[in-house]
């Protein structure tokens, strides 16, 4: 017993200590193989960020007193309505702010210019009426011809410099879209 | 002959290892968890000024993958609009009265991602947002690509 004790300790002060790491490596493996199979690069994705209150019917210009007497919606007052008509493929023919007709065809590069700038000089004054857009939209439009007209509104900004972020939406009749 | 079979190779893993260690963390770190919820079939509509994607608050927001028929998607399986949302409205205000923050005049404090086909027409969207509307959802993220993809 004592001699085999004697032996054990030379033996621990001489050599090191050898792990055997092939296993732990096949382990690593099985690993690296597993998320190599599993990974999927996520798209490179951003958003526009809406507070999107409940939509309102269309309204008549001048809602401040109804016909019975009693004062309009006064909600409706704050809003600013945009109108997008489109083609039978879905792409965006018209746009008018109110009823101010601001682009006519394709929703290109100069249309979304336009329009921001038909935007920009209603949003100017000190005193703006409106904190939200509805967006009145023609059922057949595309959601990616749609997607850059939000975006135009998106931009805006309240003589307070914050953001556009009321932004809704209502589907006008489009004769037979649906 | 004897000799040579006596004799052992016996290379040195440790650097091996340690690389796959590394290619190991590295996958960890990118690993995208989310990604069951994505239907990366969609192509979404580009749209430079878009900002990256952030979520507030400890509750997930509700994904709905929406393809060019107007199909909803949610976690790879079709799913009934109406049906779905009124349900994970329902489970979230229960959450919510045991979280002891119950739902407010109606509106869900959490919000809404829209992943929308850039093809699918509005008529089918709007749908979808009303319906989401009508449970109380007022917060929504419409979801783009930041630049087209290959």
């Amino acid at each position: 017993m004592r001699r085999h004790g004697r032996r054990r300790r030379k033996k621990r002060d001489q050599g090191t200590v050898v792990l055997n790491l092939a296993a732990m490596l096949d382990m690593a493996f099985q690993l690296l193989a597993f998320f190599i199979l599993t990974f999927r690069p996520a798209p490179i994705e951003g958003q526009l960020a809406l507070n999107m209150p409940p939509p309102e019917a269309v309204i008549t210009k001048t809602p401040n007193a109804n016909s019975d007497g009693t004062i309009g919606d006064v909600l409706s007052q704050n809003t600013l309505h945009v109108h997008v008509m489109a083609t039978e493929a879905g792409d965006a023919n018209e746009v008018k702010v109110e009823e101010t007709p601001v682009t006519q065809g394709h929703f290109d590069e100069a249309n979304r210019q336009r329009l921001d700038k038909s935007l920009k000089s209603r949003f100017a004054g000190a005193t703006v009426p409106y904190d939200r857009v509805q967006v009145n939209v023609d059922g057949r439009l595309r959601y990616g011809e749609l997607m850059k007209i939000i975006d135009v509104c998106h931009n805006q900004e309240l003589p307070d410099h914050t953001p556009m972020r009321k932004i809704s939406f209502s589907e006008i009749d489009s004769g037979g879209a649906k | 002959m004897s000799e040579m079979s006596s004799e052992s190779a016996d290379p040195n893993l440790t650097p091996l290892l340690d690389l796959v260690f590394q290619l190991i963390t590295f996958f960890m770190l990118v690993i995208n968890l989310k990604g069951a919820s994505l239907d990366l079939s969609l192509k979404l509509p580009v749209l430079g000024s878009a900002r990256p994607v952030e979520q507030h608050g400890k509750l997930e927001p509700m994904l709905l993958n929406i393809d060019p028929a107007g199909r909803v998607h949610a976690y790879g399986r079709e799913i009934d609009v109406e049906a779905y949302v009124a349900k994970e409205a329902r489970l979230l205000t229960e959450q919510l009265k045991q979280m002891g923050t119950p739902v407010q005049n109606g509106e869900m404090p959490v919000g809404v991602t829209i992943r929308a086909d850039r093809a699918a027409p509005f008529h089918l969207v709007n749908h979808v947002l009303k319906t989401c509307q009508e449970k109380g959802y007022r917060q929504f993220s419409l979801n783009a690509m930041t630049r087209e993809g290959k």
